[in-house]
């Protein structure tokens, strides 16, 4: 697997959570990068990227990411591997369940990234994402506030996956 | 939101403009902290909604809005949006401490509601989202008159569940006006969330099936987002002539106001992270990442802002406060003199024309005499049809549909966009039949007492120029609801003049009076008497009936009869009767005008006739003649040789049954009952 980062902010402790899950679930080399503190390069040093991408709000991107993505706005992404999780509460707001995954596809896809690690919505109960294309999110879609059960089965099948897609 | 064009964004915009938002919003957030002191200090600004949190957004409503062009309404929440749009820290001071140098009406309406008039930044209600249905008026005449620019209105999201900015949204989008909606989303209405309010999270999705309407959504925290989706939103309105929603999510980071507590409902990590959404913090923060600017250039600026802060502060404190004398000044304008005919009478002899018929000459001839006049209302105008009872019949054939045009059938809205319509230009003079009938008038209640409200509240700078017809009063079998009148209940509200013709000259003239002067004036048509021979007069081209002059029907000596309306006619008859039955000779005065009341010639009359007898068709409990008994009494008592006594409708409904009807209003019986029964005196 050529380099491969991950990146959070280290200030979220369950996504913190969730990260370790993943890491072990690949069972490889992989960078963990806070996404607090990186530069744009720093981020640009990767092949395959494993973003967190919470969604805030009505459907928005938390504030590290919102504030970083300028910093790359103006990058090439063809040739990079993309794959996004994120929390989101599909009770609580139904109408933009895990757009944060959405908004993050968009602007790497608007740049030529590649985005890895389709997910399908079924057993997900929401009316609307950015995130969704066609039967699939863009990314994984976590949901701890309803669905904490199913966390980490699906933090190991979507793993699995990635391996497959991250050459 | 990808398509909305990326103008500005944090490496694109030119440094300058970058240190001119920053002033703007470190401004804004100085004044937003420093409020609640004047509270604490008991010197004033008790209401204070912060507006940290909406920064974003705020900062870009106010540079979006040109003031050569645009209107502006914005609400109560909309402190950084003022500054943003050009008020200084004084400006915001003086009205949050509300001197009489404050701009928006020398410190009259509430504190934080921050306006300039002269800048087309309208004075706006404290009911929250009233404001709609005035942009949307502003919208109507800048597409009337093919002006540019836009009406924006700005308020928060909780407001949509007014019925009336349904009715603004509605009627932006049928007549396709350029007014853009700004919905500030921070998730509350004071305490009550947001699933409270609406289904969807987005208010603005309700919305999303209207035709000819963009809706747009944006992060009203981040200074990007927000100003490029205002940019477009406003370019977009302008150039294709159509409305705008803006849906912008904020937070509201403190509580509501200064008399709400927060943590009586958000729990801490609520009130965590909407600290940590804080749009000026965020812009700090990408400024300093991206190197646009050194902390020595935002250090400087913090220090020329605080400052400029104090200073304003030195000059609110020895600003000087209104006078208690100002509080008669501005409840209404001067009406058109009516100079021609000073005491609205005349001896002209030519063929009577029916009280219908006066009006619609009258109204007629008015609109050629000013090109900037309009009619609307519901029925108003549909090939032959012109009015529920055809008082406007003709007009959109002469007049065209720019000028004479059908309303929705929302009464709120009629009176809601002649309220909007007539800021555009002082020229203007809008007619609206209020209601088909007056019964129907009450869902315009709201509309009605903000427009009675807006000379006074703005200190003269702004005169509502409105005539509301209603077609009034009973003796038809109408029932209920086509049967009211409604005088007495509207005469409580300062800043409205209200007529109430009997004869079709007086109809004609007050008519006319009302059409030229400034000010909104209610015109209560009898409609009994519409067709009705014995209302019928001759009635000169020019005639025009000044308010507040009360004309005497019949002379007397024994008793005067002090009535308008319907009841006038059978005050009259009532007299007459009494005359031929050697019983009295009763003076009729018919005052023709409620507000103002000529006074002077009650007064004057009671001295003469010793008797008062007041009648009017609307109740006696509660009804306008309590005030006209209370007045006699009070300056004329010592001239009495009887009570005062009233004749009115009973304390019931109108029954629709003759049967009913005809035991609820008064009739010439009643009246000839009391008239005796004072004559005994």
């Amino acid at each position: 697997m050529k380099k491969t980062g991950i990146f959070y902010s280290f200030r979220s402790v369950k996504t913190g959570q969730q990260v370790k899950k993943i890491i072990k679930a690949l069972g490889a080399e992989v960078e963990v990068v806070d996404v607090d503190i990186m530069t744009g390069e720093d981020f640009m040093q990767f092949t395959n990227y494993i973003l967190a991408v919470p969604t805030w709000f009505d459907g928005e991107l938390p504030n590290y990411w919102d504030e970083f993505l300028p910093a790359v706005e103006d990058e090439d992404l063809k040739g990079k591997h993309f794959a996004i999780f994120g929390g989101g509460d599909q009770k609580g707001y139904p109408e933009n369940f895990v757009d944060g995954i959405g908004l993050m596809a968009n602007f790497l896809e608007e740049r030529g990234g590649t985005i890895v690690g389709f997910t399908s919505t079924d057993g997900y109960e929401f009316e609307g994402s950015v995130a969704q294309r066609g039967n699939q999110f863009a990314g994984l879609a976590l949901d701890i506030e309803n669905q904490a059960a199913l966390t980490n089965e699906r933090i190991e099948k979507w793993s699995q996956e990635l391996k497959k897609a991250f050459k | 939101m990808n398509d909305i064009p990326k103008i500005h964004s944090i490496k694109k915009t030119d440094k300058e403009t970058l240190l001119k938002w920053y002033r703007i919003l470190f401004l804004g957030r100085t004044l937003d902290e420093k409020a609640p002191n004047y509270l604490k200090q008991a010197i004033g600004w008790s209401y204070h909604a912060p507006a940290a949190g909406h920064d974003g957004i705020q900062l870009a409503i106010g540079q979006v809005f040109d003031r050569s062009k645009d209107h502006l309404f914005p609400y109560y929440r909309d402190l950084v949006t003022n500054v943003s749009a050009g008020l200084t820290a004084e400006e915001i001071i003086y009205n949050g401490i509300s001197k009489d140098a404050d701009v928006a009406g020398g410190g009259r309406h509430m504190s934080n509601h921050f306006a300039k008039p002269e800048w087309n930044i309208h004075n706006v209600s404290s009911c929250t989202g009233n404001h709609t249905l005035h942009a949307v008026g502003v919208g109507r005449a800048i597409k009337t008159y093919e002006g540019k620019g836009v009406a924006i209105s700005s308020q928060g999201e909780s407001s949509v569940s007014e019925g009336y900015v349904y009715e603004a949204i509605n009627g932006a989008s049928k007549e396709q006006l350029p007014v853009i909606f700004v919905f500030q989303d921070n998730g509350y209405g004071i305490s009550v969330p947001k699933k409270d309010q609406t289904a969807n999270r987005k208010v603005a999705k309700n919305f999303e099936g209207f035709k000819n309407l963009r809706v747009m959504y944006c992060n009203g925290k981040d200074v990007f987002d927000s100003m490029n989706t205002m940019l477009e939103a406003s370019k977009w309105a302008e150039e294709n002539q159509k409305p705008v929603i803006v849906q912008a999510n904020c937070v509201r980071i403190h509580s509501h106001s200064n008399s709400d507590r927060h943590d009586l409902y958000r729990d801490d990590n609520e009130l965590g992270y909407v600290k940590e959404y804080d749009p000026l913090a965020k812009y700090q923060r990408l400024l300093k990442r991206y190197n646009r600017v050194t902390e020595e250039e935002m250090q400087a600026i913090e220090a020329e802002v605080a400052e400029e802060v104090k200073q304003a502060h030195r000059k609110g404190m020895t600003a000087p406060h209104p006078t208690p004398e100002s509080i008669h000044d501005f409840v209404l304008p001067e009406p058109y003199a009516a100079a021609k005919y000073p005491d609205g009478t005349h001896n002209y002899e030519g063929e009577p024309q029916k009280l219908i018929q006066g009006l619609n000459e009258t109204l007629k001839a008015e609109f050629r005499h000013n090109p900037d006049t309009y009619i609307w209302g519901q029925d108003i105008a549909n090939k032959d049809k012109g009015g529920i009872f055809n008082v406007s019949k003709g007009m959109q054939q002469e007049f065209g549909k720019k000028r004479v045009f059908n309303a929705p059938i929302a009464e709120d809205f009629i009176m809601g966009t002649a309220n909007g319509m007539v800021r555009y230009n002082k020229n203007i003079r809008v007619v609206v039949e209020g209601a088909e009938f007056a019964d129907y008038f009450w869902p315009a209640m709201e509309q009605f007492v903000e427009t009675t409200h807006e000379y006074w509240r703005t200190k003269g700078q702004f005169s509502p120029n409105i005539t509301v017809r209603l077609a009034s009063g009973g003796y038809i079998g109408g029932g209920l609801y086509h049967s009211q009148t409604i005088e007495g209940a509207l005469a409580t509200f300062p800043g409205v003049r209200i007529v109430y013709p009997s004869y079709a000259d007086d109809a004609a003239g007050l008519l006319r009076t009302s059409m030229r002067s400034e000010g909104m004036t209610v015109f209560l048509e009898p409609k009994a008497l519409y067709n009705a021979p014995k209302a019928a007069t001759p009635i000169p081209d020019d005639y025009e009936v000044p308010f507040g002059k009360a004309r005497t029907r019949r002379e007397g000596t024994d008793l005067t009869i002090f009535t308008y309306g319907n009841t006038t006619h059978m005050s009259v008859e009532v007299a007459e009767q009494l005359s031929k039955e050697g019983l009295g000779e009763i003076e009729v005065i018919d005052l023709r005008s409620i507000i103002p009341l000529d006074t002077e010639a009650v007064i004057a009359s009671v001295k003469k006739t010793s008797k008062a007898l007041v009648v009017h068709e609307d109740k006696v409990f509660g009804g306008f003649g309590g005030e006209i008994a209370a007045q006699i009494t009070s300056e004329a008592f010592e001239y009495l040789d009887a009570p005062v006594k009233r004749v009115g409708s009973t304390f019931t409904p109108v029954g629709f049954n003759r049967t009913l009807e005809a035991a609820v209003l008064p009739n010439n019986q009643r009246i000839m009952d009391a008239a005796k029964e004072l004559l005994a005196y």
